[in-house]
């Protein structure tokens, strides 16, 4: 008997007893699908997450305080002066800028609208992708001469101003009354949550925000490998103004991918396991159906052997059986589990990403599942006693 | 084509054995119609099943067409039974799933014919017992007498050296009995071997001999003047159903 015949035998004797056979299959179903869903929703969102990095460029730092401290901020950690002095004592570094930001109000006439209020230098535009779209990005001479003005992005300008173009016109933020002098792409990652950015020059942020300071410091160096030890120096030289050892944290990109990685790696270690149990589960189910199916079958056994089929022409049937069976388990979960990835990135906004080793995956688990628990109750067929077997009703 | 010497089959030999088969001699030419009878219990079944190699004697030895069976492994028993015997059973044993083509095409199945052929020589046989006109039936769609005749088809489909039938009218009333049995009647004429278990004397009158059991053993062996009665032709066409 070729292999079209088994397995037409096989899906003849699945479909005999439909409904048994998908109850059968629901542990392995449940357990591809969650397999295939979160793996997808996962690397998804880790190759979202490393797109983002990649943006940033591999060879920015930040320089934080460290959210594990005991104290709260005195808001002095992170002065103008510091910058200067890194900078100066710092050679591998090449940009060197502060970051201080509130999510507040911006007004426009009558009209009031929410943003992210960052006050920065005109560096930023260098360790960021911004997309100018016209006008200007800051420029130093902005910084230096506290000149009032902003960079908004386009969504909020679209909010503003639906009509007119942006450029030259007054808002207000605080009790300031700035010139918008540039128009930035807005960002489109899922992570940005839809969230509205406005650039103002650093110190006019500061006049805006007497009460506030600057909250971190980003910088970039020359050399990829200078990058640690920049980083470090720098917190250094921060230690030793403020007198403090332990209030600053550095992380550089790489640290930060690694991080990624690693709670990527610790959730698909879980759900690995999850998904272990259920299919466990489901092929001790599959067991179990393939054993009632061998005895309810008896006869049709002992009339094939008495026709010519040999033990292993027994033994291949049932365990097509039970491999067809899995794979069907496994085809449905696997469907299930995409159209789950689908509905999960929606809600989340980020793209699933299904790749054809997780689909290849799925499947050679599904078959060997089969393989594992249909050999007990094929092997159990191929072993009957062909009179005995006819002898049964 | 059967040659059987010294047959012995003991059932569970360890605790309390019983002797089914005791010193069996036997010889069937090619050719022969054999009707074997004996009551209940004499070991007519367990001869067939050894002759069908289902079985294996407990000691003799058996030739089948020249070959000796007894010493053969599961493989090569299977084997034999798929190419050079064909089954037939009281309760004819159709596969309840399959239509009566597939039921036939199953043999072949195991003998490797490919599909083309499987479905020709299939029609062919049903051809013979008359049924062209329920292939596509399940046994369930079909009458006892009808199942018995695709059974029959089935037991041709490989050209089997020798056609084993245990008891194969004892579910049918006697009309439809005689005509399953000028079927075998036919396919005696055209030159198959046939080895048949009835208890009925009607149906064993058809045989050219009789062997009869009595506790296991073989108690007379019979040759019957050839058989006076005539083959209705009707029967053998399809209409007559
Ligand atoms: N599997 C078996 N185990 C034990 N005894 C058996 C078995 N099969 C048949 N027998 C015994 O062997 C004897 C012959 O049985 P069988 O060949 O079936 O008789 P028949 O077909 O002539 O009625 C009977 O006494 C029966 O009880
Ligand atoms: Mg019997």
């Amino acid at each position: 008997m070729n292999l079209t015949e088994s397995i037409r035998v096989a899906l003849d004797s699945i479909s005999s007893n439909l409904l048994r056979s998908i109850l059968t299959t629901l542990g392995i179903m449940i357990g591809i699908m969650a397999v295939i869903a979160v793996v997808a929703v996962g690397q998804g969102g880790q190759q979202t997450i490393m797109k983002e990095m990649d943006k940033f460029g591999s060879n920015l730092f930040q320089i934080m305080l460290d959210w594990r401290r005991d104290e709260p901020p005195t808001g002095n950690e992170f002065t103008m002066q510091d910058l200067e002095i890194i900078k100066t004592n710092v050679p591998e570094l090449k940009y060197l800028l502060p970051c201080a930001s509130s999510y507040s109000q911006i007004k426009k006439g009558s009209q009031t609208k929410t943003a992210q209020i960052l006050g920065t230098e005109a560096d930023y535009a260098r360790l960021h992708p911004l997309d100018i779209t016209a006008g200007r990005f800051l420029t130093n001479s902005d910084c230096q001469s506290r000149r009032r003005v902003a960079v908004i992005d386009e969504e909020m300008a679209q909010e503003l101003f639906p009509r007119d173009n942006p450029l030259g016109k007054r808002i207000l933020i605080g009790n300031q009354s700035l010139i918008i002098c540039g128009l930035v792409k807005s960002d489109s990652s899922p992570l940005a949550l839809g969230t509205k950015y406005v650039y103002i020059p650093i110190r006019v942020w500061l006049d805006i925000y007497p009460e506030g300071n600057i909250s971190y410091i980003e910088g970039s160096t020359r050399n990829l490998e200078d990058i640690t030890l920049a980083m470090q120096n720098s917190i250094k030289i921060l230690e030793k103004r403020h007198r403090n050892e332990d209030i600053y944290q550095g992380v550089d990109m790489e640290q930060q991918i690694k991080a990624v990685n690693k709670v990527t790696g610790v959730m698909t270690l879980v759900i690995g396991i999850i998904a272990g149990f259920s299919l466990l589960v489901g092929g001790i189910g599959v067991m179990n159906i393939m054993l009632v199916s061998v005895t309810e079958r008896t006869r049709e056994i002992g009339l094939r052997m008495a026709l010519g089929a040999r033990r292993r022409d027994i033994l291949l049937q049932f365990l097509i059986e039970a491999v067809v069976l899995c794979l069907l388990g496994g085809i449905i979960g696997m469907v299930l589990g995409i159209g789950c990835a689908f509905l999960i990135a929606a809600l989340a906004k980020w793209p699933p990403l299904i790749s054809w080793t997780t689909i290849l995956l799925a499947f050679a688990f599904s078959a060997t599942i089969g393989i594992i628990f249909g050999i007990l109750p094929a092997n159990q067929a191929a072993n009957m006693d062909p009179i005995e077997a006819l002898r049964r009703d | 084509m059967i040659k059987m010497e010294h047959i012995h089959k003991v059932y569970r030999p360890q605790s309390n054995p019983v002797n089914a088969l005791q010193d069996v001699n036997l010889h069937i030419k090619t050719g022969d119609f054999v009707a074997v009878m004996g009551p209940s219990g004499s070991g007519k079944s367990t001869l067939m099943n050894v002759m069908g190699c289902l079985d294996t004697a407990s000691s003799g030895t058996y030739w089948l067409g020249g070959v000796e069976v007894s010493s053969m492994n599961s493989d090569q028993l299977a084997a034999i039974r798929n190419r050079k015997i064909g089954f037939v059973f009281q309760n004819y044993n159709l596969l309840p799933r399959m239509n009566a083509l597939l039921n036939v095409e199953l043999p072949m199945l195991y003998a490797g014919i490919d599909k083309e052929e499987r479905s020709s020589r299939a029609l062919d046989c049903i051809g013979r017992v008359g049924m062209l006109n329920r292939l596509h039936h399940r046994p369930s769609e079909l009458s006892g007498g009808q199942c018995q005749r695709i059974a029959i088809a089935r037991a041709l489909v490989n050209s089997p050296d020798i056609i084993l039938a245990d008891e194969p009218t004892g579910n049918l009333d006697s009309v439809t009995s005689e005509e399953i049995m000028s079927i075998f009647q036919s396919l005696h004429q055209e030159g198959h071997t046939i080895v048949l278990v009835t208890h009925e004397n009607d149906i064993a009158a058809y045989a050219s001999r009789i062997l009869l059991f009595r506790d296991g053993r073989l108690n007379s062996d019979e040759v019957l003047s050839p058989s006076p009665r005539t083959i209705p032709n009707l029967v053998m066409n399809g209409d007559a159903l």
